[in-house]
C-alpha cells in the first residue's frame, strides 16, 4: 500500500504491507533507529515515537495507520542541538546502556509539554511506560525534574518520597 | 597476617585529578542524541537474509525425524539446515552443546533447524512449514529430583565431555559438577556448637531482561572471512568459541572476526556464547549474504542463559557469644540443559557460600544438576545472590535465636583482611565493618518507626554481601594507546560498555596518567581485529583488569614521551613529570613542552632533523598469583579467587498488612570500590544493581509449567520494575579501602550491588510482621496470605 | 514484525464500515486503538484476513453531555478521558480507572470502548462501566440497537456485538454520585488487574458494585448492592458484604495470583473502595487518583 508520513518534518512516500508496522518501517524504510526493537508487544516502552505530538508504541501502530501524521523521533528533537532535558540527561549521566534512552527522552519530552514543571509522581508516571534495566530511574527521574529549573546540575538533590503513593 | 600480592600498579599517593571526579560519560552524547548504535541498527544492504529458528516444544524428546521440504519450498527462503549441517559441540567451561540439536533436545525452545530467507517476515512463516517428529520422554525439572539414584540421565555421554580441569563431573549421573569444600572439621564444630540452626531456602529462575534482545549478523564473505556483528559482553571469547567450533569447517582463529558496537544491557545474559553461534555457523552456508539473527523477547526469556534455580539447605553453628563455628552449605543448582557455562555459577558459589563471615569449620557442597529447563548461566551476581538469600535470612535468625543484635552478630562474625578463606586463602583489604556501621546509621537502625497509617506497618533489615570476580586463573585483559596531532587519545580495549560506564573509566585512568583530558580521550568499542585481548566483561573485574592494563599503556606511553623530550633536551627522566598535557621538568621550572608539539610529529634538533615519532603503548594484564588447582574432595590448594569486594545493604519498608504490599521508604547501600575512579558512575552501579535486586525478591520469577515450558515470557507477567517501582529514597555509600593490586586502588562493584537485595527484604519483612518467608520471591502474595494465616492462628 | 498478512481498509464512513464487516463474515476484526489487535496479531492470537480501522468515520471521537447523559464515542482514547473537563466534574472515576491502564503511550492510542470489546476478563473499564449501567450503542449494517452493558460481557473475550456492528458510542447517566475504582497489581508499575472492584454511589444510598478479573467476564453483584442499599456505611455492614465476596465471585488461580489471594484481595479493595466511594459522595473521600492499594 502507498503510505505518506511526515518523519522528523521530512515527507516520505511509501510503499508497505497492511502487517508491516509503523517501528519497522521507520527502522527500515526511513532509516531512522533510534526508536528500538524490545518486546514489539507494547510492554517496554523502547520504540516510543511522537505521533502528532504525543507518544505512541511504534511496534503497535501500523504503518498504514500513520498516513497523513506527523511523527517526531529523537533524531528530530535533537537536530538542532540538544535539548535542555537532553543536556541534563547528559550532564546528570542518567543513562547507561541507552538502549530505552531514546523512548525515555520522548516520554519525558510528552510530559514537559503539557506539564513544564512536573511533580515525581507525575515524572514517574510519564515514564512508567518506558522500562529500563540499568538505572533504577532515579537519575533519569532527577533529570526530568531538572529541567526547566534554575541551576540543576551535578550536584544531585536528595530525593523525596513519592507522592500519591502512599497506601 | 595479609595477602601479599606479586604485582603493584599505579601511584596512588598523588594528588589524583581526574581519578575520583564524576566525569561526564564519553558515551553519554551519543546515547542521549539517538546517535548510538546497536548492532540491529547497523544497515547491511538490500543483500541481507534474515534467520529464524524451528524450536523444540518438548522439555525431553528423541528427534525422530525432520521435514523440510515444504519450508525449503517457501517463498523467500534460501536455506534450511539441520543439525545434520552442523554436528559440533561447543561450550565455554565445559562443552556440552551442539550448536543445532543432534539426535535429542532436552529443553522447551531448544533449537532443532533453521531457515534462512529474504524477509524476516517470509522465515517465520517458513519456520512453520518445517515439520519435526519427536519421540517424548519424561524431562526432570527439578534439582533434587535429578540428583536421585533412579533419575534417568540427560547427558548419559557426560563422562566424554571436555571440561576444564577445575569441574568434577560425576559420569553416571546428572551431576555436571561437584563443588566441594572441606575446611575444618564440621561435624565436631556443629556438635560442640551452642546453637544450630537448619533449614532450606529456595531461590528460582530469573531472567536478565536487557531491554535490547540478542542480536547477531554474521557473513561469511567469497574470501571465506567470517565477521560476526553480536550484542556481546564477550567479542574475544566468542571468536575463540566460534573458531573452535566451526574449525571443521577450516576456521582458524584469524578468519573470525567479531565486532562489538554499544550493546542495550548485558547483566551477564550476553557473556559467553548463546544464540550468536546459529547465527555464525548459518552465514557459513550463504557465501556472500549477511544474515541476521535477532531474537524475540520469547526467545530472550526462554532461550538464552537464565540465572539458575537453587535448593539451598544450610546449617551453621554458633557460641552464646555469637561466634560463627560452623557453615554446612549444600546448594542443589538447577543448571538446566546445558552447563557449559552455569556450571562456574555453582563453582563460584561452593568456593564462598559462608558468606562475607569468618568460619572456621566448613563444609560446602555446590551440586551443578542438568535438568530439562533452559541452560543457566552467568547473571549478575553470578551464583552469589542466589545463596545469599538463604544465608543472610539464617544469619538474622539465629542473631533472634541466640538474643542478639543482627547487627553485632554481623559485626562480630565480619570477615577482615587476613581471616582465612573457604579454599586456604586470604582474605584481602576491605571494609565491611565501615560498611556495616555506615548502613547501620543510614537506616538509623535500632529506631523503630510508627506508620501513622493503620493499615501498615513498618519494617526495618540489614544483610551483608562479597562475591569475587570468577574467572580462569589466567583470564586477561589488553589495551593499546595511540596519540593524536593535537594531543588526544585514542584507546582501544576489549571490555564491553555494558552501560557500567567502563569506556569512561578506562579515559579517567588513562587521563590520569597522562593528563590529557578525558573529553579528548575517545575508547573504542570491541574488534577483535583491531582491539587487542580481552577476556570477558563480566566477573566485576574490568575496571580492575583492563583498569590495569591501560594504566600500563599510559605509563609506557609517558616513558616514550620522557625519553623523546630526553633525546632532545638532554633531562634526565626522572626529572620529567607531565601537568596540563605539558611535559615539565622538576630541575628547570622553565621547561614547558606541550604534547600537541610532538606526539605524532616528534622534535626537531638542532641540526634540522627530527626525533620521536607517534607515540603508541600497550598494556596488559593477566593475574600471575592464582591458580585453579585444588584437591577436588576438599578444594583446598589453590587460589581461585583473586580478591572479593565486600558490603551491607539496609532498608526500611512500609507494608501493608491487608495485601502484603511493600514499599521500599528507604534503602542505603554501602559497597567497597577500593578507590571510586568515578564515584558517579559507581553511585549508579549503586541504584542500578539494588533495584534490579529488589525486583528479584518482590515480584520477579520465571514461571514453568508441568512440561517445562516458560509460562511468563514477556514483560506483561515477568514484570521488570518501572519508574514507580523503586525506592523512595537510596543513599549510596561508597567505601574506600583500596585494593593493593587495583588500578589507583580500585576493584569491581558492578554485580554486587543487587547480591543482598534479597534477603534484606525478608529480613525486614519479619522485622514488620514476624513472617519468616523462605522461597523466593517475596511477593505481596505471600506476605498477605501467610499473615493472614498468621493473624488467623 | 507481524508474520501472518491481511488486507486493511480505513473506511470513512459507517455504513461503509459495517458494510465490510457483513461481507468478511469470521475473517474481519476492527481496528481503532490497535493496542490490544496488533499486538494479537503479532502474538498469533488472531488471524483476520481483513482489518478495517474507523479512525477516519466522522464523530466518533466525541465527549459530550446531553443534559446527565454524558456520551463517549468509541474513539475516545484514556488519554482523552484524563484530560477532559467534562469527565473531570461528572465523571471523575472514569479518570481515575484511565490511569491505572498501562501507561501514557499505550493510553494515548487505547480506547475506552476498545478495552470492553477486547473484553479480557481484567479490563479495566469493564467493572466501572458496569457499576455505571452504561448503555452501548452499536450500528450495523441493518441500523442501530443498545445494549445495556450488563448484557454486553458474553465471555472470556467475548461480547454481545454482532460481528457486522461497531460501536459508536457509550452513554452514562451522571447524576451527582461518589465512585471508585481498585485495583489489584503486582507492583506500582503498568499491570493486568489481578482483581479489581469499581463502585458507584448516589445519594439515595443506592450502591453499584462491579468486580473485575474474578471471573471470566466482569461482574456485578446484586446481592451486595442490595445488603448495602439504602443504608449508610458502617463497620457491621461493610463486614457483612465483604463476607458476601467469595460467594459473588469465581476467580481463578493463574501464575498471575492465586483464587484464594484474589478473593482475600476482593474483600480488602470492597471494604476500602466503599468508604472511599461513600466519602466522595459526600465531598470528603480521598482525591479521585489516589490508590487505595
Amino acid at each position: 500500500m502507498e503510505l505518506e508520513i511526515k518523519v522528523n518534518g521530512e515527507q516520505w512516500a511509501l510503499n508497505v504491507a497492511p502487517a508491516d508496522v509503523l517501528l519497522d518501517v521507520l527502522r527500515e524504510q526511513v532509516g531512522t533507529k533510534s526508536p528500538k526493537i524490545g518486546c514489539e508487544r507494547g510492554d517496554c516502552g523502547s520504540c516510543t515515537v511522537l505521533m502528532d505530538g504525543r507518544t505512541v508504541r511504534s511496534c503497535l501502530v501500523l504503518a498504514v495507520e500513520a498516513e497523513g501524521h506527523q511523527i517526531v523521533t529523537v533524531e528530530g528533537i535533537s537536530y538542532q542541538g540538544l535539548s535542555e532535558l537532553q543536556d541534563l540527561f547528559l550532564r546528570i549521566n542518567a543513562f547507561q546502556c541507552g538502549f530505552c534512552a531514546p523512548g525515555i527522552v520522548l516520554s519525558a519530552t510528552e510530559l514537559l509539554e503539557h506539564n513544564p514543571n512536573p511533580t515525581r509522581h507525575d515524572v514517574q508516571e510519564a515514564l512508567a511506560g518506558n522500562l529500563c534495566r540499568c538505572t533504577g530511574y532515579e537519575p533519569i527521574i532527577e533529570a526530568v525534574l531538572g529541567a526547566g529549573q534554575p541551576k540543576v546540575g551535578l550536584d544531585r538533590p536528595a530525593t523525596g518520597p513519592a507522592e500519591g503513593d502512599r497506601p | 597476617m595479609t595477602t601479599t600480592f606479586p604485582f603493584e600498579a599505579g601511584a596512588k599517593d598523588e594528588e589524583l585529578r581526574t581519578v575520583g571526579t564524576d566525569a561526564v560519560r564519553i558515551d553519554g552524547l551519543d546515547k542521549i542524541s539517538g546517535a548510538a548504535e546497536f548492532v540491529d541498527d547497523i544497515d547491511f544492504g538490500p543483500g541481507l537474509l534474515h534467520a529464524a529458528i524451528v524450536e523444540s516444544p518438548h522439555a525431553y524428546a528423541r528427534i525422530l525425524s525432520i521435514d523440510t521440504a515444504a519450508a525449503e519450498q517457501a517463498k523467500g527462503v534460501v536455506r534450511v539446515v539441520t543439525g545434520k549441517d552442523f554436528p559440533y559441540k561447543f561450550g565455554m567451561y565445559m562443552e556440552d552443546r551442539y550448536i543445532f540439536a543432534q539426535d535429542h533436545v532436552r529443553f522447551v525452545g531448544e533449537q532443532v533447524a533453521g531457515v534462512i530467507a529474504r524477509t524476516h517476515r517470509e522465515a517465520v512463516q517458513a519456520v512453520k512449514l518445517v515439520k519435526v517428529v519427536y519421540e517424548v520422554l519424561d524431562p526432570i525439572l527439578d534439582p533434587k529430583r535429578a540428583f536421585e539414584a533412579d533419575a534417568g540421565l540427560i547427558h548419559p555421554d557426560l563422562g566424554d565431555y571436555t571440561h576444564v580441569p577445575w569441574f568434577f563431573p560425576k559420569a553416571g549421573t546428572n551431576i555436571a559438577h561437584w563443588r566441594k569444600i572441606r575446611k575444618g572439621d564440621t561435624e565436631k564444630a556443629l556438635a560442640e556448637a551452642d546453637y544450630v540452626l537448619e533449614d532450606t531456602y529456595t531461590v528460582p529462575r530469573y531472567a536478565h531482561c536487557a531491554i535490547e534482545p540478542h542480536v547477531t549478523v554474521s557473513k561469511l564473505d567469497h574470501a571465506d572471512r567470517l565477521t560476526v556483528w553480536t550484542a556481546s559482553q564477550s567479542p574475544h571469547t566468542q571468536r575463540h568459541l566460534f573458531a573452535e567450533a566451526l574449525a571443521p569447517l577450516g576456521f582458524t582463529h584469524k578468519d573470525v572476526r567479531v565486532i562489538t558496537p554499544y550493546i542495550g544491557g548485558g547483566f551477564g545474559g550476553k557473556a559467553g556464547v548463546s544464540m550468536e553461534i546459529l547465527g555464525a555457523a548459518m552465514a557459513t552456508l550463504v557465501k556472500g549474504r549477511p544474515v541476521k539473527l535477532r531474537w524475540t523477547r520469547e526467545q530472550e526469556f526462554y532461550n538464552t542463559y537464565q540465572r539458575q534455580g537453587v535448593v539451598a539447605e544450610l546449617k551453621v553453628g554458633v557460641m552464646n557469644d555469637g561466634t560463627i563455628t560452623a557453615v554446612e552449605h549444600k546448594l542443589f543448582w538447577d543448571a538446566g540443559a546445558y552447563v557449559e557455562y552455569g556450571a562456574n555459577v555453582v563453582n563460584a558459589a561452593g568456593l564462598s557460600a559462608t558468606g562475607p563471615y569468618r568460619v572456621p569449620n566448613i563444609t560446602n557442597d555446590s551440586l551443578c544438576m542438568y535438568t530439562n529447563l533452559p541452560p543457566g548461566g552467568p547473571y549478575r551476581g553470578f551464583g552469589y545472590s542466589e545463596f545469599h538469600f538463604g544465608l543472610e535470612s539464617h544469619m538474622d535468625r539465629i542473631a533472634e535465636a541466640i538474643g542478639m543484635d543482627p547487627v553485632d552478630f554481623r559485626r562480630k562474625n565480619a570477615i577482615v583482611e587476613g581471616d582465612e578463606l573457604s579454599y586456604g586463602g586470604h582474605m584481602n583489604p576491605s571494609g565491611l565493618i565501615e560498611a556495616i556501621n555506615k548502613v547501620a546509621d543510614a537506616i538509623e537502625w535500632g529506631v523503630e518507626e510508627d506508620s501513622d497509617n493503620p493499615n501498615t506497618v513498618m519494617g526495618k533489615g540489614v544483610a551483608l554481601f562479597w562475591k569475587a570476580p570468577a574467572m580462569p586463573p589466567n583470564a586477561s585483559s589488553a589495551s593499546f594507546l595511540k596519540f593524536n596531532e593535537d594531543g588526544s587519545l585514542n584507546i582501544t580495549v576489549s571490555g564491553m560498555e555494558l552501560g557500567q560506564g567502563y569506556l569512561t573509566v578506562m579515559a579517567q585512568i588513562a587521563s590520569e596518567v597522562l593528563t590529557v583530558p578525558v573529553e579528548k580521550i575517545r575508547v573504542e568499542t570491541p574488534d577483535t581485529d583491531r582491539n587487542p585481548y580481552e577476556w570477558q566483561t563480566v566477573a566485576s573485574h574490568v575496571t580492575w583488569s583492563s583498569g590495569l592494563a591501560v594504566e600500563k599503556a599510559a605509563i609506557e606511553a609517558r616513558g616514550k614521551i620522557f625519553d623523546v623530550i630526553h633525546q632532545v633536551y638532554g633531562y634526565e627522566d626522572d626529572s620529567l613529570y607531565l601537568e596540563s598535557e605539558r611535559v615539565k621538568c622538576k630541575t628547570d621550572p622553565s621547561f614547558e613542552k606541550p604534547l600537541s608539539d610532538f606526539v605524532i610529529d616528534g622534535i626537531q634538533t638542532g641540526d634540522g632533523t627530527w626525533r620521536g615519532g607517534p607515540i603508541i603503548a600497550s598494556g596488559k594484564f593477566m593475574p600471575e598469583f592464582t591458580n585453579a588447582l585444588s584437591d577436588p574432595e576438599t578444594g583446598q590448594g589453590g587460589h581461585p579467587n583473586v580478591h572479593y569486594t565486600v558490603g551491607a545493604t539496609g532498608v526500611v519498608i512500609e507494608i501493608d498488612k491487608d495485601t502484603g504490599r511493600i514499599w521500599v521508604r528507604k534503602a542505603a547501600l554501602a559497597v567497597d570500590a577500593g578507590k571510586a575512579i568515578n564515584p558517579d558512575l559507581v553511585k549508579g552501579q549503586i541504584v542500578g544493581g539494588l533495584v534490579q535486586g529488589l525486583a528479584t525478591v518482590l515480584y520477579e520469577d520465571m514461571r514453568f509449567d508441568e512440561g517445562g515450558k516458560m509460562l511468563n515470557p514477556n514483560f506483561t507477567d515477568y514484570k521488570i520494575p518501572t519508574a514507580f517501582d523503586i525506592p523512595d529514597e537510596v543513599v549510596p555509600i561508597i567505601v574506600e579501602v583500596p585494593q593493593p593490586d587495583g588500578p589507583f586502588g580500585a576493584r569491581g562493584v558492578g554485580e554486587h550491588t543487587m547480591i543482598a537485595a534479597a534477603p534484606v527484604i525478608a529480613n525486614a519483612v519479619y522485622n514488620a510482621l514476624g513472617i519468616r518467608i523462605k522461597s523466593m520471591p517475596v511477593t505481596q502474595e505471600k506476605i498477605a496470605m501467610t499473615y493472614l494465616e498468621k493473624s488467623r492462628s | 514484525m507481524i508474520a501472518k498478512e491481511f488486507e486493511y481498509r480505513r473506511p470513512a464512513t459507517l455504513g461503509e464500515a459495517t458494510h465490510l464487516l457483513a461481507d468478511h463474515p469470521g475473517s474481519v476484526r476492527v481496528l481503532a486503538g490497535g493496542t490490544d489487535l496488533v499486538a494479537w496479531l503479532r502474538d498469533d492470537a488472531v488471524d483476520p484476513d481483513l482489518v478495517v480501522d474507523i479512525k477516519d468515520i466522522p464523530d466518533l471521537a466525541d465527549i459530550r453531555l446531553d443534559g446527565q447523559t454524558l456520551h463517549i464515542g468509541s474513539l475516545v482514547t484514556f488519554t482523552n478521558l484524563m484530560e477532559s473537563d467534562l469527565v473531570a466534574e461528572h465523571a471523575p472515576l472514569l479518570a481515575e480507572m484511565s490511569e491505572t491502564v498501562a501507561s501514557p503511550g499505550i493510553r494515548n492510542r487505547a480506547t475506552l470502548v476498545g478495552n470492553i470489546c477486547s473484553a479480557v476478563p481484567s479490563c479495566d473499564a469493564g467493572p466501572v462501566l458496569l457499576a455505571y449501567n452504561t448503555t452501548v450503542h452499536l450500528t450495523g449494517p441493518n441500523g442501530s440497537r443498545n445494549i445495556d452493558i450488563n448484557d454486553w460481557f458474553t465471555g472470556v473475550r467475548e461480547t454481545a456485538r454482532r460481528e457486522d456492528e461497531v460501536v459508536t458510542h457509550l452513554t452514562i447517566e451522571v447524576p451527582k454520585h461518589g465512585g471508585v475504582y481498585v485495583k489489584l497489581m503486582r507492583y506500582a508499575g503498568e499491570d493486568l488487574a489481578q482483581a479489581a472492584v469499581g463502585i458507584v454511589v448516589y445519594p439515595n444510598l443506592d450502591y453499584r458494585v462491579a468486580f473485575g478479573a474474578v471471573a471470566p467476564t466482569p461482574i456485578r453483584s446484586a446481592a451486595i448492592e442490595e445488603a448495602l442499599r439504602g443504608n449508610g456505611l458502617n463497620d457491621d455492614l461493610i463486614n457483612l458484604v465483604v463476607a458476601m465476596v467469595p460467594d459473588e465471585i469465581s476467580p481463578i488461580t493463574d501464575m498471575r495470583a492465586t483464587a484464594e489471594y484474589r478473593t482475600h484481595i476482593t474483600g480488602v479493595m470492597l471494604r476500602r473502595g466503599l468508604v472511599a466511594a461513600v466519602g466522595r459522595l459526600a465531598g470528603t473521600g480521598p482525591e479521585y487518583g489516589t490508590r487505595l492499594i
